[in-house]
């Protein structure tokens, strides 16, 4: 019943089962999977961290977005009600980058104390309406957007 | 005799799957057609309508899995054993249309087709879990131990659900919180009805999936039990009570 | 075996017309012009829907009170744009747009007097697409391989009661 070549794929099939596992005991419930890194915890780098790519996720502050043609990019703000770290992008944003909304930097705080990126992603919130209601004024419950940067 | 159960089932899945299709039409309709743009997304908010209902779908069908295990371990009964089988391939089946769905809502939304986002990876690991589980059934060859480490192994995976309906609320991630929760519900109405309706219909739709697998796996343990090529006790006590 | 296959026609075409339908209503509502269509025309009476780029650095005027004036991106033509209407929810430089309004060939200005995102409908339409077809494509396979065991079983007579070794 046991042939050899059944065994092996059982022990391979276990293994990556347990492998799934394992990452979820210790990739998620440890400290070691942070998907980003907030605005208050960069300004408190050791500048060893600063050598790391890294997440940022804040809230783009208004008015703060500044676009520069040549080379294209533009030049924001990101915030999580604490801290307040300047970002400069080279690129063209994705279309729901947007004032007063979530976004995701990926790049590098340097010795300049400004975060060069050239990926950003777009972190929306979980309401949905019309914009008809949007411009009603509606508003639907929904989590304090800085409280979805630590939970 | 063939077993009553499965005779029932045959005489009942036409009744849920043609309930399973309309839902899923008329929630087509709505999510496509009928529903407005949302203010902020756009018009692929659509893509919303199919993705987390197919999520949900998944996270429902390993809970079937999961319960069916305990289910099985307790009562050793082989049709709830074809039930769980079924289950764990509807899980797959779902849960890569999940993903890809999901892929294609990433990119115009938040700019990548894939992240490292604790959600997205907690719920490839449910596809991890879910073929490894149907690898390991393909490969014991005793029906009687194929069934309990299939079980064990199914409930030592259920810890991946709670893991994954709650990474948005526990842990830093990109996707956004749940928008039905504690807190209340965060979408205006006409979003939420096509949303509901194919959740509904998908849920169906499994049930109905479930029913043809469950028959689907039965059967041919019974014909290959009755063609001598693998004897199961378990099958052919079934045939005969 | 014939109920089966009519069975799958029956939900074959009534995907196919909502497909249809879907697309008709996309091409009614919600296609776009390019900027560089828009500049060569002379119609001035009929609603365009203009997709473009917000050119960095010609966005001018108060968005938020609902009046501004920019320049649209097309692929070689550039158009300029008055905007007049609702505060629109998000105008921002280098930020492709849909613009409804009308075309003002006289003073070569574009009157806009509402903004839409970019529809992006060809992802819309793959999600669909692939889920549904690999969902129907899953469950026929399921159904007809249940109508044949079932079929085969009766052929081995194995409803026939029959006791074990």
């Amino acid at each position: 019943m046991w042939t050899k070549g059944k065994k092996t794929s059982l022990i391979l099939s276990l293994v990556l089962v347990a492998g799934a596992l394992g990452y979820l005991a210790l990739g998620n419930f440890g400290e070691n999977l942070v998907y980003f890194v907030t605005p208050s915890e960069v300004r408190a780098f050791s500048p060893e961290q600063s050598q790391k790519k890294i997440r940022v996720a804040g809230m783009v502050v208004k008015k703060s977005i500044k676009t520069q043609a040549d080379p294209v990019g533009l030049t924001f703000e990101l915030t999580d009600g604490e801290a307040t770290i300047p970002v400069v992008f080279q690129g063209i944003p994705p279309d729901l980058f947007k004032e007063g909304q979530g976004a995701v930097a990926e790049g590098h705080w340097q010795a300049d104390k400004v975060f060069h990126s050239k990926m950003i992603m777009a972190k929306h919130s979980e309401d949905y309406m019309p914009i008809e209601m949007k411009r009603a004024g509606i508003k639907l419950p929904k989590k304090d957007f800085m409280k979805t940067l630590s939970p | 005799m063939m077993n009553r159960f499965i005779r029932r089932i045959q005489r009942f899945k036409g009744w849920i799957g043609a309930a399973a299709a309309l839902c899923i039409f008329y929630g087509l309709y709505l999510g496509l057609l009928d529903s407005p743009p949302d203010y902020y997304q756009g018009e692929v908010v659509r893509i919303m309508y199919v993705h987390v209902p197919l999520a949900h779908t998944a996270l429902l069908a390993y809970g079937t899995l999961f319960v069916g295990s305990l289910w099985y371990l307790w009562k050793r009964d082989v049709l709830v054993d074809n039930m769980c089988h079924a289950a764990a391939g509807i899980t797959a089946a779902f849960t890569i249309l999940a993903l890809i769905t999901g892929a294609i809502w990433a990119k115009p939304t938040w700019n990548t087709w894939w992240t490292w986002d604790p959600k997205l990876v907690s719920f490839a690991v449910l596809l991890l879990i879910a073929s490894g589980y149907l690898m390991l059934r393909t490969f014991v060859e005793d029906p009687d131990k194929e069934g309990r480490y299939a079980a064990v192994m199914a409930i030592v995976g259920g810890i991946d659900l709670p893991i994954i309906y709650f990474s948005a609320e526990w842990w830093r991630t990109l996707h956004q919180p749940l928008s039905i929760s504690m807190r209340g519900v965060s979408m205006s109405g006409d979003i939420l009805l096509p949303l509901a309706i194919m959740s509904l219909g998908l849920n169906l739709l499994f049930i109905y999936m479930l029913m043809i697998r469950t028959q689907m796996l039965y059967l041919t343990n019974l014909l290959e039990a009755k063609k001598g090529r693998l004897l199961s006790h378990a099958h052919l006590s079934h045939t005969s009570s | 075996m014939t109920g089966f296959y009519l069975r799958w026609a029956g939900v074959i075409v009534i995907v196919g017309i909502l497909a249809l339908l879907t697309s008709q209503h996309y091409e009614k509502h919600l296609s776009s012009v390019s900027p560089d269509m828009v500049v060569t025309g002379n119609d001035s009476k009929t609603t365009l829907r203009v997709q473009g780029m917000v050119k960095s650095g010609s966005l001018t005027g108060n968005p938020e009170d609902g009046h501004a004036a920019f320049e649209l991106l097309g692929a070689s033509n550039s158009l300029k744009v008055q905007y007049e209407g609702p505060p629109p929810e998000n105008l921002r430089e280098l930020k492709t747009l849909i613009l409804i309004g009308q075309w003002d060939a006289e003073n070569k200005l574009f009157q806009a007097r509402e903004t839409a995102l970019v529809t992006n409908y060809g992802y819309v339409a793959s999600a669909y697409i692939v889920a549904l077809l690999a969902l129907i494509a899953f469950v026929f396979s399921m159904s007809r391989n249940v109508t044949f065991l079932y079929q085969e079983i009766k052929e081995s007579k194995i409803y026939e009661p029959e006791l074990g070794p």
